[in-house]
């Protein structure tokens, strides 16, 4: 049993946790982050990485809009390599509310959101893809947001300033100390090892798990976990983000996303027993490749790479049990008043757009519980990669000798920290993954500096796995990285490879037809006609169990 | 900013067969590949065109990624519209004439003696070599005097008098350079009982494609479209080419590449051997003299791509006393203005280093192919004479000397 | 134009029923998409590896016998188990003379290994994956080097050892692993961490370095008696290199397939191009077969993408198109159809039936199970329901046996093609 002592506890990884850890770290307070999957792994990781100009929000939940537009412009300076600044537009279709682009407008104006009407004709040469039968159209500030890089970041940035980070670490119990919570027994999932951790707060940034968590330490919480589902485009179908210009409903937004597009969401309430397996259904894929090729024509062209969803964190605010007073805002939550523990306060609700302000909100609490720590600065310091702009064109000629599609790709991913991973030795820049341009060096810096334990955490730190192939030479390749650079055993690698096909398999299913099919059934021959792999037996994994 | 008219790269599953099967990639490590050129790195440049490889400009365009693609990715077309769709505007004064063929002929042939004298004395090479990247020791055709059409508008009549015709697109190489492949294209249908009608706008548009003169080809493309439509309407004839990579570019290029629309002439367009074998098959078989010659035939990479070789081969062995060995389906690297560049002329004489030494093993007399760049490729890098498929045949009629 | 038997499909089943086929002088125009799936393959031909509970089938002929007559709708109940033993050696026989000798352990199945260290039964093997010194040295328990190219992405030998170490068969055997260097290519611009397999090949094919190899191997090998490496030993002349490599190194030279593209299919899918071209067969690549014009039962004609407005037409068909991957199938959001005639195909309505909810199932993929539809005779029906008489359909296009859990594709492929042969060749006569 290890034992650890620190001044804060934040427990969950995503990027409320991670801003949270950040946040305590640039005030000097000493603090330890506990994930028990990956970070952003969880709803952070699963939503279409819209950087929301609160425009969506306007016309129903002014102060979400408000708090989206604010956050929207410090975010586009503190983290403008997790971010694209595409710009997006509200269309209307011709089936759509006619009134609702008048409203629109307005109530951006309320919320202080720029809302401009542009001519039908200067969107389509904006977005040539778009529904040429479009009424109207407006701009907003939208872009785009990368959640695994933002989350990625914060973490990083932390740990260059002393915190501490566990990943694949559970917290089974937090330990009470009387009136107060005292700290969290944790056991690693992957080693097995258990872990006690103490300190004088733990904050609670575990969403929509916190419900969980917090009847550990005897604490009613209640969550409404609603579904939301995502399709996956193989290739960007659009430059900006295109928003349908109506009250929200499902398959409204088509998001750019890197290098592909997503299209959104569904809404379906689902059991809180059920939030960890949940799954993308027939129907919500259906109505999203309608309401998506309503706006995007060209949509019903595309191979549909992926389906997945994520789990939006609605909670109950004041104790009421009872569901009708539902938060879409941020509830913040000092358990030493609300029920008489100590040590103890959960932070949860909101969205990804707010998750700094959220950070900030439960770091001031915090701070003012542990009487220490300065004044919060994250909305002024860049997060590591995002110290400078770097521009592509003087990069390239840096880096001479290596293709532009690899130091554009690696720069897009890291920023300015792309000195820390490319250099011209030619090891450096073998490509690895060659839909996503990932390097054998973009690698070795993820397995030593961002927390990588598996594929999948790889994955989310540099794309790996997220192109049309879906990993099916990559992830052997990347299984045999981590053996050469120690960063695990041939046999946990083995293990990792098959956790990894597993994991793309989940989203790959739901939409096995046409060129997604023939790419499984090449990437199944490979790894099973080809590998054996569905016959390797683990048995020092077993003997572990 | 995107535009979806080939979105051919999504069907790659990434088995990456065409990259074993790229002549260039294994010539030179400049080139990642098709793979990596076409569709991987696609999807990159519709995300930001800042993307961009300078190396997919090694591509010599011959695509045979394409007839090794499962997947029917469209992988040359990826690249090369890429090539324009991405990089600034050539300004080289070399390229411009490279791509301009048709004006370069029709300047040169008024003086042609003068243009083939002067372009094989050495200082005038040194020169284009310093002055225009056109490396030194490659040769270049020889111009004809006048044009083919020239020669054609005497013999108009005579031909338009049989009674099935057919519409000869002779392409700038016959036109300009080459007139006697032009007659022997004659010959062999006049002995066949057709009547040949030139029919010849301009240029077909390969080396304005490959040099990125995208618009020009495109306006190239559409006259001849129209013009060799409105020929073979009124003839009810069908319509012919006897190079190679001319019917490639009027067939598939323009359809594919330029996306313009083709189906005007599309079905009725035959490169000339498919159409002599054809009309052998049904019976219509000249007589033909024996040439006792031993030849090695070779099949151009588009001619390969349409389909198209195994008419060339049932044709050429129809000739009585023919020897022919055919050469391993190789390229010759020369990729039309593609070995006139000097930036790649080492890559170009290393991919047909393999059908080099392959011709010198079998030693002919002569070799045969149906490309008139592959034919100056292979005189210039062998001792070897070379052929079109239609002048053995012409010679087998008129039992002319090879 | 008009030939004796067009095959659409240029790939084991299509070129192994092409051979046949033209080696009794009838005309025959192979026309191929592109490249087949054996530049994904083994190399190995399989035959039956697993039975239905995933078991290692020993000797796959006998287990066949009794096979055949309970599941009278897999391919090789249609075949006969006699024939797909003929089929079987007429292909090893037709590759033999183009230089590419199989090797079988007699009646029964022998073990390859696998990338992942994992052993994979089959019936034929090529002689650097299979022969009797390799049963020998091996039944020896002699020590095993598993060697890698330093920087090679593909392979990685420290995960397949672990997987080796573990299985029974090689208690007892001592196995390393081991490093050797790319020989100075005098390229500068080459970056040999992204070497694929046939670029590797290649180097070996120049022969030129083929000493500096092999003396980096019997030095990395340190005292093994064999150097298992990953499949690279050249394309055009790899018996000669890999005779070689073992006089020079002393050593059985083991070759282990990788990622694609695969060495050792491309050296099966070269001999079997190369031997129908040997007898006049024509091969038609790049072109795709877009539809076809059927009259009462018989198919007359086909046309193709680059055939423009002309016809193929012949006096008997086959249609070898494989699966997904080839083309041969297409899915759609919610049903399966054969794309050049639209044949009826055996499927599942319920697309969340088509596939397992495991990456890995034990039982495996459904959608690895579906095809078209024929008789006892190979025949497919249209969608309305007429039989097709001189179509024949072959490989893995066809229902109700499963590839990869049986370990049956090379098998299935060659049989079938082979019965399509017979089929046409007893029609005419």
């Amino acid at each position: 049993m290890r034992r650890i002592e620190t001044e804060a506890i934040v427990i969950g990884g995503g990027a409320t946790g991670a801003g949270t850890l950040r946040d305590l770290s640039l005030r000097g307070v000493r603090a330890v982050l506990i994930e028990k999957s990956d970070i952003a792994s969880g709803t952070t990781g699963r939503n279409h990485g819209l950087l929301h100009s609160g425009a969506r929000y306007a016309v129903n939940d002014l102060e979400s809009a408000r708090e989206c537009i604010s956050e929207n412009r410090i975010l586009k300076k503190i983290a403008r390599h997790c971010i694209e600044d595409t710009g997006g537009l509200f269309v209307t279709l011709p089936e759509d509310d006619p009134s609702y682009h008048g409203k629109l407008i307005e109530h951006c104006r309320y919320a202080g959101i720029r809302c401009e009407e542009i001519g039908v004709r200067e969107a389509l040469r904006m977005e040539p893809n778009l529904n040429p039968e479009i009424l109207s159209a407006l701009r907003v500030p939208d872009g785009t947001i990368d959640p695994f890089r933002l989350t990625s970041a914060n973490v990083l940035d932390a740990q260059e300033r002393g915190a501490s980070v566990f990943t694949h670490t559970e917290v089974e119990e937090i330990l009470r100390d009387g009136d107060r919570a005292a700290g969290v027994r944790c056991r690693d999932r992957l080693t097995g090892e258990k872990i006690e951790i103490y300190a004088g707060i733990i904050v609670n940034a575990s969403g929509v798990w916190g419900q969980r968590l917090s009847a550990s330490a005897g604490i009613e919480l209640r969550m409404f976990p609603s579904k939301g589902s995502m399709l996956i485009i193989d290739y960007r179908i659009n430059n900006k983000v295109v928003n349908r210009c109506r009250v929200p409903s499902d398959g409204d937004i088509i998001v750019p996303g890197d290098t592909v597009s997503l299209i959104g969401t569904t809404s379906k309430k689902v059991d809180y027993d059920r939030i960890d397996e949940i799954t993308v259904d027939d129907d919500e894929i259906a109505t999203l490749l309608e309401s998506g090729e309503k706006l995007i024509p060209s949509v019903s062209r595309a191979r549909v790479l992926r389906a997945y969803c994520g789990v939006r964190p609605l909670i109950a605010v004041s104790g009421e049990m009872d569901g009708r007073e539902i938060s879409r805002g941020i509830v913040l939550i000092d358990h030493e008043k609300r029920d008489a523990v100590g040590g103890l306060i959960t932070i949860a609700g909101g969205k990804l757009m707010t998750y700094r302000l959220m950070a900030e909100m439960a770091a001031d609490l915090a701070c003012a519980k542990l009487k220490a720590g300065k004044k919060c600065r994250t909305h002024r310091t860049p997060l590591p990669g995002s110290e400078r702009r770097v521009d592509q064109a003087r990069s390239v000629k840096f880096f001479t000798g290596i293709p532009n599609s690899v130091v554009g790709s690696t720069l897009y991913r890291h920023g300015h920290r792309i000195r820390n991973i490319l250099h011209r030795e030619k090891r450096n820049y073998g490509l690895i993954c060659e839909c996503e341009m990932v390097t054998e060096g973009e690698i070795e810096y993820a397995l030593k500096k961002l927390n990588v334990r598996d594929i999948v955490d790889l994955r989310r730190r540099t794309r790996i796995g997220m192109g049309p192939c879906q990993g099916q030479l990559c992830a052997y390749r990347a299984a045999g990285l981590f053996v050469k650079y120690d960063s695990a055993t041939s046999d946990e690698s083995n293990k990792m490879l098959v956790d990894f096909l597993e994991e793309r398999w989940k989203g790959i299913k739901p939409v096995l037809w046409g060129d997604a099919l023939r790419e499984v059934e090449f990437g199944y021959w490979i790894y099973q006609g080809l590998f054996g792999l569905g016959d390797v037996r683990f048995e020092e994994e077993a003997e572990k169990r | 900013m995107i535009r979806l008219q080939n979105i051919s790269f999504d069907h790659c599953i990434k088995c990456t067969v065409c990259t074993v099967y790229c002549p260039v990639a294994r010539a030179t490590h400049h080139f990642p590949g098709p793979k990596q050129s076409g569709p991987d790195t696609e999807r990159l440049r519709i995300k930001s065109p800042e993307l961009l490889d300078e190396s997919l400009k090694y591509c010599t365009n011959c695509k045979r990624c394409e007839i090794a693609c499962p997947s029917n990715v469209k992988i040359a077309d990826i690249i090369q519209s890429s090539k324009w769709r991405y990089f600034k505007k050539s300004l080289r004064p070399r390229d411009f004439f490279l791509a301009h063929t048709d004006l370069m002929g029709s300047v040169a042939t008024r003086a042609s003696l003068l243009v083939n004298f002067f372009i094989k004395l050495p200082p005038v090479k040194l020169f284009l070599d310093l002055f225009f990247r056109i490396p030194s020791e490659r040769r270049f055709p020889k111009y004809a005097r006048g044009s083919f059409l020239a020669w054609y508008k005497k013999h108009r009549a005579e031909q338009e008098a049989f009674a099935e015709r057919a519409v000869y697109f002779p392409g700038c190489y016959v036109n300009y350079n080459n007139h006697e492949l032009g007659k022997d294209v004659v010959t062999v249908l006049n002995a066949m009982n057709i009547g040949v009608i030139v029919s010849y706008e301009k240029c077909c548009g390969v080396p304005l494609i490959a040099n990125g003169y995208i618009d020009r080809a495109r306006k190239n493309a559409l006259l001849n479209i129209n013009s060799l439509a409105a020929s073979a309407a009124e003839s009810g004839a069908r319509i012919i080419s006897a190079s190679s990579s001319c019917s490639f570019a009027l067939k598939h290029e323009y359809r594919n590449l330029l996306e313009l629309d083709n189906s005007a002439i599309f079905d009725s367009l035959d490169y000339i051997t498919r159409f002599i074998h054809e009309r052998f098959l049904k019976g219509n078989l000249p007589e033909l003299k024996p040439v006792r010659l031993r030849a090695a035939y070779h099949s151009p990479c588009h001619l390969e791509r349409m389909g198209g070789v195994m008419n060339t081969i049932e044709v050429l062995k129809k000739i009585p006393g023919l020897d022919l060995t055919i050469l391993h389906s190789e390229c010759c690297g020369i990729a039309g203005t593609y070995g006139f560049k000097k930036e790649y002329y080492r890559v170009s004489q290393k991919v047909g280093a393999e059908l080099f030494k392959r011709i010198e093993r079998a030693d002919p007399q002569i070799v045969i192919t149906d490309c008139e760049t592959c034919k100056w490729q292979i005189e210039m890098s062998t001792p070897y004479r070379v052929e079109h498929p239609v002048t053995v045949l012409a010679r087998s009629i008129d039992g002319g000397k090879l | 134009m008009r030939y004796d038997c067009v095959i659409i499909g240029g790939g084991l089943s299509g070129l192994t029923c092409g051979i046949r086929l033209a080696e009794t002088g009838a005309s025959v125009a192979v026309i191929s998409t592109g490249m087949s799936a054996l530049h994904f393959s083994s190399g190995s031909i399989d035959l039956f590896g697993y039975n239905g509970e995933g078991r290692t089938v020993y000797r796959p002929f006998e287990f066949l016998d009794e096979f055949v007559g309970s599941n009278p709708r897999h391919p090789y109940a249609l075949c006969g188990a006699r024939q797909v033993r003929e089929a079987l050696f007429y292909f090893r026989g037709q590759l033999d003379l183009e230089g590419i000798e199989l090797y079988n352990n007699d009646e029964s199945n022998h073990f390859h290994v696998t990338t992942l260290g994992t052993l994979k039964p089959t019936f034929f093997s090529q002689r650097s994956v299979f022969n009797e010194k390799i049963r020998l040295a091996f039944e020896k328990k002699s020590m095993i080097a598993a060697l890698n190219f330093e920087g090679y992405r593909d392979f990685y030998p420290e995960l397949a050892v672990i997987n080796l170490r573990r299985n029974v068969l090689f208690r007892n055997i001592e196995i390393i692993t081991g490093k050797i260097v790319y020989p100075d290519y005098g390229d500068p611009q080459r970056n040999p961490f992204e070497y694929r397999s046939v670029d590797i090949a290649r180097i070996f094919d120049t022969e030129r370095y083929l000493e500096e190899l092999a003396v980096q191997i019997r030095n990395a090998a340190s005292g093994a008696a064999f150097a298992a490496m990953p499949a690279f030993l050249g394309i055009s002349n790899f018996k000669r290199h890999h005779k070689l490599l073992q006089e020079l190194t002393g050593l059985l030279i083991y070759e282990i397939p990788t990622l694609p593209p695969s060495i050792l299919g491309m050296r099966i899918d070269n001999a079997l191009k190369s031997r129908f071209a040997s007898l006049g067969g024509v091969y038609i690549a790049g072109d795709t077969v877009t539809g076809g014009s059927i009259s009462g039962e018989r198919l007359e004609s086909v046309v193709t993408e680059n055939g423009g407005g002309s016809a193929l037409s012949a006096g008997s068909f086959v249609l070898a198109t494989g699966s997904f991957f080839s083309g041969g199938l297409v899915s759609e959001f919610s049903r399966v159809r054969e794309p050049v005639l639209d044949l009826k195909v055996y499927s599942d309505a319920e697309r969340s039936r088509w596939y397992a909810p495991e990456f890995f199932p034990r039982r495996g993929h459904p959608f690895l199970e579906y095809g078209v539809e024929t008789d006892e005779r190979l025949n497919p029906k249209t969608g309305d329901g007429r039989r097709v008489k001189n179509l024949y359909c072959t490989g893995a296009l066809l229902p109700y046996y499963n590839p990869i859990k049986e370990g049956s594709g090379g098998g299935v492929a060659v049989s079938t093609g082979y019965r399509a042969a017979e089929l046409i060749l007893e029609g005419n006569s």
